[in-house]
């Protein structure tokens, strides 16, 4: 499906979107904020499959893809929205409960927050652990954890 | 369920406001009080198949509800490859699914080569779907064992070990280790399939589906085994694609949808196979599905066997490799569902940032919904029956 | 002086046939499993492993005695010997040979489940006193198992009785003597069929094998109502266990397969103990057959099949072979 559609989609729903088709397949992007109701709209379209969420590290701000199809189509879309560090987007697990574990370690590797998740606990680390998927965030080795550097 | 209070502490019903003079509320002598057992299931524990820590509610022997705490096994390999090479990248992705190591490979070789625009020759392909194929029946069987251990049956569980080491071995040979390949890399696969594994691969495909057969006769065909997964741990078709199920389990739901079909990869789309369906989504339909993937998969290798393609096993890749600035999805069909890998370039050594979408994670998802209702003894057979493996989960 | 000297003699003679049974059925237990899993099983310890319970017997004896802080001591204590207790009291009107029994008692078989009844307090006592949630529930199922089984375990055994017209081990052995129509031995293995059917699968769950496994269910409970346990304390425990195997299979003997008793020829005095060990121990084989090859019926399932099922047939099953018992008779 050409994003072209799929931003018509969004557009019927009272959502602006910017769609442009990428080697990636068809991109959406749009306001962190309405991110729940384009994909409530989406779902109602028939994109019944929820593959993915994760969160990327732009150097600037957080990017958040969600990556759903609609399984008799075989149609797939990706949904990019940008929140700033420590900001927050609506959880959508209202129209996909997959999301829910997908949800919870991206807030807690890339310091942002979901409200409206009904257990937002930290799923993968533990208490106190860095957001390391941020680029800020160095990967040590075993040593320079145990050892602090002079 | 008059008088029972549940003992966890998320106690968000305000007190309300009590007539002066009185201490509590007069309401009479709770005849059957009960308390809910708050009950930890691992990570620690022999049926949590890993690392896994169910926390559960228990009312008698009856699940309240459930939810599943992972994490034990985390070892950020997404934030490790964002500092490996591309070539380098099967070392860690292997360790992701440990069961089946072959399709994590595979799945990054495809995103890989997308985002590079690598030629693959076509024997590398075949050669990719046979060892995939392969990697697929070990790790079923390895499913299998355990899913019989967790309904109590011991003897499967080491009938399997008997073929599965017949798998790995023929996997040693090809690749030179038993579970931690790094075998397929961008542009094709290491080295080609070394001579005399016709011979070793024939043993193993001649016995296959009559070895197999026993065991379904151990497990399947026992009146025990039928009545403890009968009607247990039913996934609707809805409820599954809720919660982004892929794989066996979304199948046994009933909804046809393999990757390998749908868009095929690899060598794929020059084989005949089928894809077994489920029809009521429970734990004894899982079972019958990936049994019969297994001998789908036997009929995979054969043809694969038979016309093996000559020619070179790599196209030519640069050890450096520096794809262009991009971002692609590639995904496979592993033993656990569509095992994707989301890779972003900026051109640079090493990828961005890589996602892997792994379908146990997914599939976990379902464990609160799965569980709730059902006793102790259906919880561990339901969760067994979703295949989770937990270096895929925890990553 | 020498009442006391007989005592000691039949009190020694059961002990050493208890332990020297644990000994032996540990290690068939652990090879007759291994051959129906492809396995080896032990080969290490001593000549085809044989030494390989002595040498577990010399870990268990040799372990620190541990008990954790919030258990209840008095209770955790005693428990390991209620359950053992009644286990050992159960060989006493074990008759391997007619002049070859601790004591002879007129109700044999009855004794034998009055005493094997008190099993379940003493797991109960055990899960309980542990405070631990694993071991709670594994006590709580192995009292409802027992209890549930007990009732077709008593009933199957009415069959014998009511053919031998008593409940005296010698002569219910006495009363299987000879053949039927020349060739049949006279074992009530045949006419009372059904009944041994349910004795089978009732002393299976008695002595909690798979598919009965509910107080350990491995994969559910890990080690169920002995989970805190270790040390000779576990021993204890592990020894009643394989000592309720012994005497499930001996009684099982003694009402079904005519004791000690060769089929078609008489069988001399020093031979006796030595055939009703082989007949006890090929019933154990077959007890260990099933726990190899079966998966673990669920709770509900198990306690549903022992009311519904197993309870009402032998009900029935009572009251028929006592109608044709009766009519046989006149």
């Amino acid at each position: 499906m050409p994003a072209q559609r799929v931003a018509d989609i969004l557009a019927a729903a009272g959502v602006p979107s910017a769609p442009s088709d990428e080697l990636l397949g068809a991109v959406v992007r749009l306001e962190a904020s309405r991110v729940a109701d384009a994909l409530a709209a989406l779902l109602a379209e028939g994109f019944d499959f929820f593959l993915d969420l994760f969160g990327t590290d732009t150097g600037e701000a957080i990017e958040l893809t969600y990556h759903v199809r609609a399984l008799a189509a075989l149609d797939d879309v990706f949904l990019k929205v940008v929140v700033p560090y420590d900001g927050e987007a609506p959880s959508v697990w209202r129209s996909y409960p997959a999301v829910l574990h997908a949800e919870r370690e991206a807030a807690e590797l890339l310091g942002v927050s979901f409200p409206g998740h009904p257990n937002p606990k930290r799923l993968l680390t533990t208490e106190g652990c860095d957001p390391f998927l941020r680029k800020s965030v160095a990967v040590r080795s075993a040593e320079e954890v145990r050892l602090p550097r002079e | 369920m008059t008088g029972v209070q549940s003992i966890l502490p998320e106690g968000t019903q305000p007190t309300p406001m009590l007539p002066k003079g009185l201490k509590r509320v007069p309401s009479g002598v709770d005849q059957l009080a009960t308390e809910h057992l708050i009950l930890n299931v691992g990570p620690q524990h022999p049926s949590t198949h890993g690392v896994l820590h169910m926390l559960v509610e228990l009312d008698g022997e009856e699940v309240i509800a459930a939810e599943a705490d992972i994490g034990f096994l985390h070892r950020g390999i997404e934030k490790l490859a964002e500092s490996r090479r591309y070539h380098q990248m099967g070392t860690i992705l292997d360790r992701a699914d440990y069961v089946s190591g072959f399709h994590t490979e595979t799945a990054f070789a495809l995103a890989t080569e997308k985002l590079a625009e690598i030629e693959v020759p076509r024997k590398a392909s075949w050669i990719r779907s046979l060892v995939m194929e392969l990697n697929r029946c070990a790790s079923h069987y390895v499913w299998l064992g355990p899913v019989g251990m967790d309904a109590g049956a011991m003897a499967p569980f080491l009938y399997l070990m008997r073929e599965r080491e017949m798998i790995l071995d023929v996997l040693e040979a090809i690749s030179g280790s038993r579970m931690m390949f790094n075998y397929v890399r961008p542009g094709g696969v290491v080295r080609d399939l070394p001579a005399g594994i016709d011979a070793p691969l024939r043993a193993w495909l001649a016995i296959a589906d009559k070895y197999l057969g026993e065991t379904e006769d151990l497990l399947g065909g026992n009146e025990i085994f039928r009545a403890r997964m009968k009607g247990v741990g039913v996934i609707a078709p809805e409820t599954a694609l809720a919660f982004g199920m892929s794989g066996a389990c979304l199948r046994s739901s009933g909804i046809d949808f393999d990757l390998r079909k749908a868009r095929p990869y690899c060598a794929y789309g020059e084989i005949d196979f089928d894809v077994p369906l489920g029809t009521v989504g429970d734990a004894f339909d899982r079972y019958k599905v990936r049994v019969e993937e297994i001998h789908q998969s036997v009929r995979i290798v054969r043809q694969l066997l038979d016309g093996m393609p000559e020619g070179e096993h790599t196209s030519k890749v640069a050890k450096a490799l520096r794809p262009p600035a991009g971002e692609v999805y590639a995904a496979v069909e592993s033993p656990r569902g569509e095992l994707g890998i989301h890779l972003i370039s900026d051109g640079g050594p090493t990828p961005y940032r890589l996602r892997l979408r792994s379908p146990a994670y997914y599939n976990l998802g379902v464990a609160d919904e799965l569980l709730a209702g059902g006793l102790i003894a259906d919880m561990i057979v339901s969760l067994g029956s979703l295949d989770i493996v937990l270096g895929e989960i925890d990553r | 002086m020498s009442l006391f000297l007989a005592i000691l003699l039949r009190f020694v003679g059961l002990v050493a046939l208890l332990l020297v049974n644990g000994v032996v059925l540990i290690y068939m237990l652990r090879k007759v499993l291994a051959r129906l899993h492809l396995r080896i099983g032990p080969n290490r310890t001593g000549p085809w492993g044989l030494l390989q319970t002595t040498a577990d017997v010399a870990k268990l004896l040799t372990k620190e005695d541990l008990r954790a802080t919030p258990t209840d001591r008095l209770l955790f204590n005693t428990a390991p010997y209620l359950v053992f207790v009644p286990a050992f009291m159960a060989y006493i009107p074990i008759a391997l040979s007619p002049v070859l029994v601790a004591a002879h008692l007129d109700t044999g078989p009855l004794f034998v489940f009055a005493v094997l009844s008190m099993v379940p307090l003493g797991v109960v006592m055990a899960g309980w006193a542990s405070n631990s949630k694993w071991s709670l529930i594994g006590g709580m199922r192995a009292a409802g198992l027992q209890i549930a089984y007990e009732v077709p375990l008593l009933l199957s055994a009415l069959g014998p009785v009511m053919i031998a017209g008593s409940l005296d081990p010698l002569r219910i052995v006495a009363a299987q003597s000879g053949t039927w129509l020349g060739f049949i031995p006279r074992w009530f293995v045949l006419p009372q069929i059904v009944a041994f059917f349910i004795y089978a699968i009732a002393s299976q769950a008695e002595t909690q094998q798979t598919p009965f496994d509910m107080s350990e269910a491995e994969s559910e409970l890990i080690c169920g109502f002995s989970n805190e346990y270790g040390g000779m304390r576990f021993g204890f425990l592990y020894l009643a266990e394989f000592s309720n195997m012994f005497i499930a299979s001996a009684v099982g003997t003694l009402l079904f397969f005519g004791g000690w008793q060769l089929p078609w020829v008489a069988t001399p005095l020093w031979l006796a103990p030595i055939v009703f060990i082989v007949k006890v121990y090929i019933g154990i084989y077959f007890m260990m057959w099933a726990r190899g090859s079966l998966p673990r019926f669920r709770m509900d399932q198990l306690l549903g099949f022992a009311w519904k099922v197993l309870i009402p047939v032998s009900l029935v099953w009572v009251v028929l072979s006592g109608v044709v018992i009766r009519l046989v008779s006149r």
